[in-house]
């Protein structure tokens, strides 16, 4: 606990020295994406407008099988949407190609997964280096102070059999940010955890964004909603309400 | 449980039927090469038994007498005597010297008959073909063997001249025979590869013969054991052959012909268990990684079958029908194209070897043999992760630990201090032991593909290194002159022939030698001592001269009389009196096993000085001078044969050209092996770490740079297994060469660089080609999916 208290402390100060333009906008109009068909057709997107303002916080709730997912994955580039149009952070996505696509992924944003996904054969340090190397994108020395950023300075060659769930999530969120995204994806990222880690993971993430990176997290998670700026609730594919928090809470407030 | 396994089967359908495809190969190799081996042993015996083919032969002593002393004996079914001797001829434009064989019993003798295949026999009448108004009682004219009459282009008819020492006398073809003695037309056991223009073999009636031999002519007498009479009996009737007076006795397993085709039969064997057991090996191991990881991925499944009581026999049984099934498909596939191929191999080789009876059979055993091998591989593949299924603790298992990370090894933490290594390259390094049975079954792989190519090509090199030191080192003539010993001024003459720049005269005679009361024939040479014609090599390697006194011998000769140099041999020469003389020293010739002695020491065992001359052309002469220098020469007066030396080497050198298809095919077969065990591992490796695959995908990494990740980690475990690969197949191959090893061939390994890159190259190529269905594989991934499943 003490532990990631101290991370979240040092993500903090590491981002009150940097604060940068809010970006990662987003701009959907008339999304749709349908998977099988006949039968079988299942719409997970029914023509979702939504707008996210660069730099903003957001929080997407919803119960199984509302789109959430599907919402994370067609702003990312994962997935094609069938209509409509996407723009991400000044990037027109629709009827781009697949290797378009993969392009955006790697210059524009960063995922962050539930079960963390790490190599289980690289350190932490390597972990990190090896996206900047297979992407190209950002300078292996710059490795040690993303995982000093998220608290994870004396566990830099350790492997991830060797860490802790939330040691691993916030390994996960320094490789998400190794290529400087500008707009950070997080699929259910506490999902994985427990209460207090969960916490610091979601005080991490509070802090990149407030360092002007726009940050949209999937969860089913309604406590979580507090700490957005904007809160989109999703049902059958579409978005049901899109509220604004006024003031968003910290996230050391927050606990369920 | 069996709707489950078929759409697994169905499910994983390219990676099992890489399995299957693997073993049919296996099995279908092991059916066509087993079943093609023992056809083609079986139809030399038949050849043998209808030709009456001889047990024993023996030469010297009286042959009348010789055979008197065994025809009574017990386990003697037959004996004929008669007459046989190398004469020169003269058959269209080519001087040779060729044999005369006799054929007493009227052309018709009860050991070592022939077949008539075209035109008529000789005296019997029971070759006369309806309409020939030959007179059946007309003894004249000869019977040619086969390969001679295919190589000169002789039909019935046509005429050749034989030198019978005072002149050439005319002989009409009355037919074309086949031979049991002469299935591979070899003179003697040291001349097992010849210049076909070189030797022609004519059979004539006993009179005919003896006329033609004159007194000088050897008498030989033949011997046909009962059916039944073992080794003994042959001992005890070679002992009797010799106390009447026999010098040699040559059983049917040392008889020149046979024991080249037995030497073609070992390859036979070799090809029909060796290569089998690399395929089904390979197949085992594909079977046995794709079977673990499907249990790895239904360990929760099965783990909920045990909770509910399931007996874990029922689960051993389940994951073994997997592979059972895999092996019986292609087992049942290889039998039924093994089947097939047995036939047309088998018709193809008696063919070409022109056997006169070709035997086809299918034995249920071997089939039967085939679809076990297939069974037993798809067994041994899913034994192992059948069993680790059955011992999953239900608990355990459905908690999902099969997700927990493995601890770092110290191998894992050594690369990670390895700071100056790009990341990539590290991560490569650590994948080898993050599964090792998966980096094993690549390696093992790749071993097996290396021993397979090696195996196949270091045969071939071998011969042509061997074809290389035999007329490169040791043999350096270009030709040989047989003449007419009143021919005059021969050697002043040859000189002056163009292209032709050294002339010796050489002695060559045929010898047969005993020591320790067994005989060994083979040909005894008078070389000058400072000869330029014959390099004596050592077993190093290095060269030796000519002693003074006694006489070299070829290395084989030593196991087979069981002497040591400086012991005392007997050499018996047709014509010359038995003479002892001490063995000064062995030489390492890679063709037959010979004497060699000074012209002064063979003048005094032989009495002959200078039988025959050896030539030495202008360092560039191509075939057509070469051609014209035999024209040449062959028409001197008192020139009886000519053989040109180098002929047999160009001849070697196009059946070798042919024998690298041959390597070609076991090249693309090696691939095709590593490939599949590759294949296999890899797409397993991507659908084990299908998450963090897919993590690299959504980060934006082109697929290029996975692919390229992929393959260093391929690569690397592919050549951490070369050296090892390289090692294994040089062993193989020199095993294999030394099954051929004998008194008529001393073949040693020689393996090239080019063919060891050569070979690595074709592993490393078939490693990366086993990329390609994994990277397609990568590139489909669910991203979106995948993501979000726990890995493991």
């Amino acid at each position: 606990m003490a532990d990631t208290e101290a991370a979240a402390k040092t993500a903090a100060a590491a981002g009150a020295q940097t604060h940068a333009p809010p970006r990662g906008g987003v701009r959907l109009r008339g999304v749709t994406k349908t998977y099988g068909s006949g039968e079988t057709a299942l719409r997970a997107l029914d023509g979702v407008d939504l707008d996210i303002e660069p730099g903003e916080l957001v929080v997407v709730l919803g119960p199984s099988g509302s789109g959430k997912t599907t919402l994370l994955n067609v702003i990312g580039g994962i997935e094609p949407a069938d209509t409509g149009e996407i723009s991400v952070a000044g990037t027109e996505l629709t009827g781009r190609p697949p290797k378009d696509l993969v392009a955006f992924r790697r210059e524009r944003v960063g995922f962050v997964f539930q079960f963390f996904n790490l190599v289980p054969t690289l350190t932490a340090r390597e972990n990190i280096e090896a996206m900047m190397e297979l992407t190209g994108r950002g300078d292996r020395s710059g490795a040690p102070g993303l995982l000093g950023a998220v608290g994870l300075s004396d566990r830099m060659d350790h492997f991830p059999a060797q860490l802790s769930g939330g040691q691993q999530q916030r390994v996960s969120l320094a490789r998400a940010l190794a290529t400087d995204p500008d707009l950070l994806l997080a699929d259910e990222p506490t999902g994985a955890l427990d209460v207090a880690t969960g916490t610091s993971v979601l005080a991490l993430l509070q802090e990149t964004n407030r360092q002007g990176r726009g940050v949209l997290m999937v969860t089913h998670n309604a406590s979580v909603a507090a700490l957005a700026h904007l809160v989109v609730t999703m049902r059958d594919g579409r978005v049901e309400t899109v509220r604004r928090n006024a003031a968003p809470a910290d996230a050391d407030t927050v606990s369920w | 449980m069996l709707t489950k396994t078929r759409r697994d089967l169905r499910r994983r359908l390219p990676q099992f039927a890489a399995v299957a495809m693997t073993v049919m190969v296996g099995v279908l190799l092991f059916v066509a090469s087993y079943d093609a081996y023992r056809n083609l042993s079986d139809s030399y015996e038949r050849t043998y038994s209808r030709l009456h083919f001889a047990d024993l032969s023996a030469t010297g002593g009286d042959p009348a007498k010789v055979a008197a002393a065994v025809e009574e004996a017990p386990g003697v079914a037959d004996v004929t005597t008669r007459t046989q001797a190398d004469l020169p001829m003269r058959i269209g434009g080519d001087k040779l010297v060729g044999r005369v064989v006799g054929l007493p019993g009227e052309g018709r003798p009860e050991v070592n008959r022939v077949e008539v295949t075209e035109g008529t026999g000789l005296t019997d009448g029971t070759g006369i073909a309806e309409g020939d108004s030959r007179d059946p009682a007309d003894g004249s004219g000869v019977l040619i063997e086969r390969h001679a009459a295919d190589t000169f282009g002789l039909s019935p008819g046509d005429t050749m001249q034989v030198f019978d020492g005072s002149g050439w006398q005319p002989v009409t073809v009355r037919g074309v025979v086949t031979s049991a003695e002469y299935l591979w037309p070899a003179r003697s056991r040291q001349e097992v590869l010849g210049d076909p223009h070189s030797f022609a073999v004519v059979f004539a009636t006993g009179a005919t013969a003896r006329q033609l031999a004159g007194p000088d002519g050897g008498g030989q007498t033949l011997v046909r054991l009962a059916d039944g009479a073992g080794d003994g009996t042959a001992a005890e009737v070679t002992a009797k052959l010799r106390e009447a007076g026999a010098v040699d006795v040559v059983r049917r397993a040392d008889q020149p012909s046979h024991s080249v085709l037995i030497e073609d039969l070992k390859g036979f064997e070799q090809l029909a268990l060796g290569f089998p057991v690399l395929f089904l090996s390979a197949a085992a191991i594909a079977a046995y990684v794709l079977i673990t990881r499907l249990v790895l991925a239904e360990r929760k499944v099965i783990a909920t079958f045990l909770a509910a009581g399931a007996p874990r026999g029922a689960v051993v049984r389940h994951y073994l029908g997997h592979g059972a099934l895999a092996g019986g498909a292609g087992a049942v596939l290889g039998v039924a194209l093994g089947t097939v191929a047995t036939s047309a191999v088998t018709r193809v080789y008696t063919d070409q070897l022109h056997i006169p009876d070709t035997v086809v059979g299918h034995r249920p055993a071997v089939a039967l043999t085939g679809l076990l091998f297939g069974l037993l591989v798809g067994l041994a593949g899913g034994l192992a992760p059948a069993l680790a299924a059955s011992r999953a603790a239900p608990a355990e298992a459905m908690r999902g630990d099969v997700g927990a990370l493995p601890s770092p090894g110290r191998w894992s933490r050594a690369l990670a201090r390895a700071r100056r290594l790009p990341v990539t390259v590290r991560m490569a390094l650590r994948e080898l032991t993050r599964s090792r049975r998966r980096t094993l079954a690549t390696m093992t792989g790749t071993v097996l593909a290396l021993v397979l190519v090696l195996a196949s090509v270091g045969m071939i090199t071998s011969m042509t290194a061997l074809v290389d030191t035999q007329f490169g080192q040791v043999q350096r003539q270009d030709a040989t002159v047989t003449a007419d010993p009143h021919a005059r001024d021969l050697e002043q003459r040859l000189r002056a022939v163009p292209e032709v720049a050294e002339v010796e005269r050489v002695t060559e005679v045929p010898a047969t030698v005993t020591a320790a009361g067994a005989s060994y024939a083979t040909s005894l040479s008078g070389f000058r001592t400072d000869t330029r014609m014959h390099g004596f090599r050592t077993e190093d390697g290095g060269s030796r001269t000519l002693p003074d006194d006694g006489v070299l011998a070829g290395q084989a000769l030593t196991d087979r009389l069981d002497v040591a140099v400086g012991d005392s041999l007997t050499v018996h020469t047709h014509g010359g009196e038995k003479r002892e003389v001490r063995l000064a020293g062995l030489v390492d010739e890679p063709l037959g096993t010979a004497l060699y002695g000074s012209r002064g020491t063979v003048r005094e065992m032989t009495g002959l000085d200078g039988n025959t001359y050896q030539l030495r052309l202008e360092g560039a002469a191509d075939t057509e001078d070469r051609e014209a220098v035999r024209s040449a020469v062959t028409g001197l007066e008192g020139v009886v044969a000519y053989t040109d030396e180098q002929a047999l080497r160009g001849q070697l050198d196009a059946f070798l050209g042919l024998f690298w298809v041959f390597a070609g095919v076991m090249l693309v077969l090696g691939g095709a092996l590593a490939l599949t065990v590759i294949y296999v591992t890899m797409t397993v490796n991507v659908a084990e770490r299908g998450a963090e695959l897919a993590t690299l995908r959504a980060a934006g990494v082109p697929l290029r740079r996975i692919a390229g990740m992929l393959a260093m980690e391929n690569l690397t475990a592919t050549l951490l297994a070369v050296p090892l690969g390289l090692a294994l197949g040089a062993l193989t191959a020199y095993e294999s060469l030394r099954a051929f090893d004998t008194d008529m061939f001393t073949l040693d390994l020689s393996l090239g660089w080019p063919v060891l890159t050569a070979a690595t190259l074709a592993v490393l190529a078939a490693s990366l080609l086993s990329q390609i269905p994994a990277v397609r594989m990568v590139r489909r991934l669910d991203v979106a999916r995948v993501v979000r499943e726990r890995a493991g």
